[in-house]
């Protein structure tokens, strides 16, 4: 895949014709033009047998929104026997200058054994988890979800205010006290080398 | 503050001194007062990301008419009992209390209130709201200095601070002022020429007297916000929307070049 160097771009300007270009993101098409739909650089990306894709790159990412399918990082701020409700604060690797509001739902912590979880021993106030967005959810939140290996609590603090380690995929120890606790630990590769 | 009520307001047949007298609208040798020619635009300056803690934001004078916009968005909605499958879009414009010749209120009065419908209304059609399920984004648009051509300026501003943070638009919209006086048209008034009261060769009983705001978007040819004021004749009005819709195809290249500059000015920081 070939990139070509574009000139700077304004939203609304005319970048190529369907029947020569197919368009990529950061444009729109009207009446068989493609047009700009940001302000950025054109990039035109030669694919192999198709017509080559023009896309705009922004210079910036920032007002990126939780899309269903990624994984956000979460801070929890209350638990209750139903679900627990989190403060998205990154999405994906981009930290949000303003956060947005999650719901983690009893059902959606764990891929097994879903109606015998214990929400109390899963998360915790204040832990961070990796979640995924499963759907836009109601005004008030998301819905995110943590049954993947790869989701869930990725920090915690002990009742002794100690980072705690994990010890298996249902527990995590704080290094000070030796004192285990309960949590749905995310498989991360951090920890697992 | 509570607003002074007991003030003595003077004799009845008395009127305040800001009253002006009539004055011609131009002057005797087909200048206007502030010596430009009838169609023409004052120097513009516009600068994007003029406002670093916001995720957009513009700043654009047009001589002594200066305005600071700031967007913030795609954020998470206020009003939680709403479901909105696109994008809220809301707009405060203020006037800041010194910006006029009579000192404005700190709360927003009802004129502010009018000019933020109209630039939501203005720019609705243009921002790809569906591209932004459940959020809201909010321009914040201040007045520092209003020397007519307000409505308009603001407009596109607010373009500008939006395409500045990199929400998607299809267009931009540029808007264009024109005050109309029994045959001429005045471009982009000043605020002596919009408020003031003015005649034509010492007539003072001006009959077609009209402000009209145009927002185009020129690369789509099309009129998303049109507000007339006053009172306008049928026969010219076709010649009328065309001059300010000229007016604003030649606004239209320094917005671009704004942009681009605010482009190039991104890429070296980078």
């Amino acid at each position: 895949m070939a990139a070509e160097v574009g000139v700077a771009v304004i939203p609304g300007q005319r970048l190529g014709d369907m029947d020569q270009y197919s368009a990529g993101s950061g444009t729109y098409i009207k009446q068989r033009h493609i047009y700009a739909s940001l302000a950025g650089y054109k990039d035109i990306i030669s694919q192999a047998g198709q017509l080559p894709m023009i896309q705009i790159k922004a210079t910036k990412a920032s007002n990126t929104l939780p899309l269903i399918g990624t994984v956000v990082t979460a801070k929890v701020l209350s638990v209750n026997p139903r679900f627990c409700r989190v403060l998205i604060i990154c999405i994906g690797t981009m930290p949000l200058k303003e956060p947005f509001r999650g719901t983690i739902r009893k059902e959606d912590i764990r891929a097994t054994e879903k109606d015998k979880v214990i929400l109390y021993d899963c998360f915790k106030p204040g832990d961070a988890v990796l979640a995924e967005v499963i759907s836009l959810g109601d005004p008030r939140s998301y819905y995110l979800s943590t049954a993947k290996n790869e989701l869930g609590v990725v920090f915690a603090k002990s009742k002794a205010g100690y980072r705690m380690i994990p010890i298996s995929w249902t527990q995590m120890q704080c290094p000070n006290t030796e004192k285990t606790e309960l949590r749905k630990v995310a498989r991360v590769k951090y920890w697992i080398d | 503050m509570p607003i002074h009520r007991n003030r003595i307001a003077g004799p009845e047949d008395t009127e305040p001194i800001e009253n002006q007298e009539c004055q011609t609208a131009i002057l005797p040798n087909g200048d206007r007062h502030d010596n430009r020619k009838l169609d023409q635009i004052r120097p513009i300056f516009c600068r994007a990301g003029a406002v670093s803690q916001a995720v957009g934001s513009a700043y654009i004078e047009l001589a002594n008419t200066k305005i600071i916009c700031a967007v913030y968005g795609p954020r998470e909605v206020a009003n939680k009992h709403e479901f909105n499958i696109q994008a809220t879009l809301s707009c405060e414009l203020k006037f800041a209390t010194f910006s006029c010749q009579r000192r404005r209120r700190h709360i927003q009065d009802s004129q502010e209130k009018e000019y933020s419908q109209i630039v939501v209304q203005a720019l609705e059609p243009v921002i790809r709201l569906d591209k932004y399920p459940k959020s809201q984004i909010d321009i914040f648009i201040t007045v520092l200095q209003n020397d007519g051509s307000v409505l308009a300026s603001a407009i596109t501003a607010a373009s500008i601070a939006i395409a500045d943070s990199g929400i998607e638009m299809f267009d931009v919209a540029v808007g264009c002022c024109l005050r109309r006086i029994e045959n001429l048209s005045l471009i982009d008034p000043t605020y002596l020429e919009e408020e003031g009261h003015l005649n034509n060769e010492s007539e003072d009983d001006v009959v077609v007297n009209a402000n009209i705001t145009i927002a185009l978007l020129p690369s789509l040819n099309q009129v998303s916000a049109l507000i007339m004021n006053g009172e306008l004749d049928g026969n010219p009005t076709q010649k009328i929307i065309n001059d300010c819709l000229e007016g604003c195809m030649r606004i239209y290249p320094v917005v671009q070049e704004c942009l681009t500059k605010r482009l190039q000015e991104k890429a070296l920081r980078n």
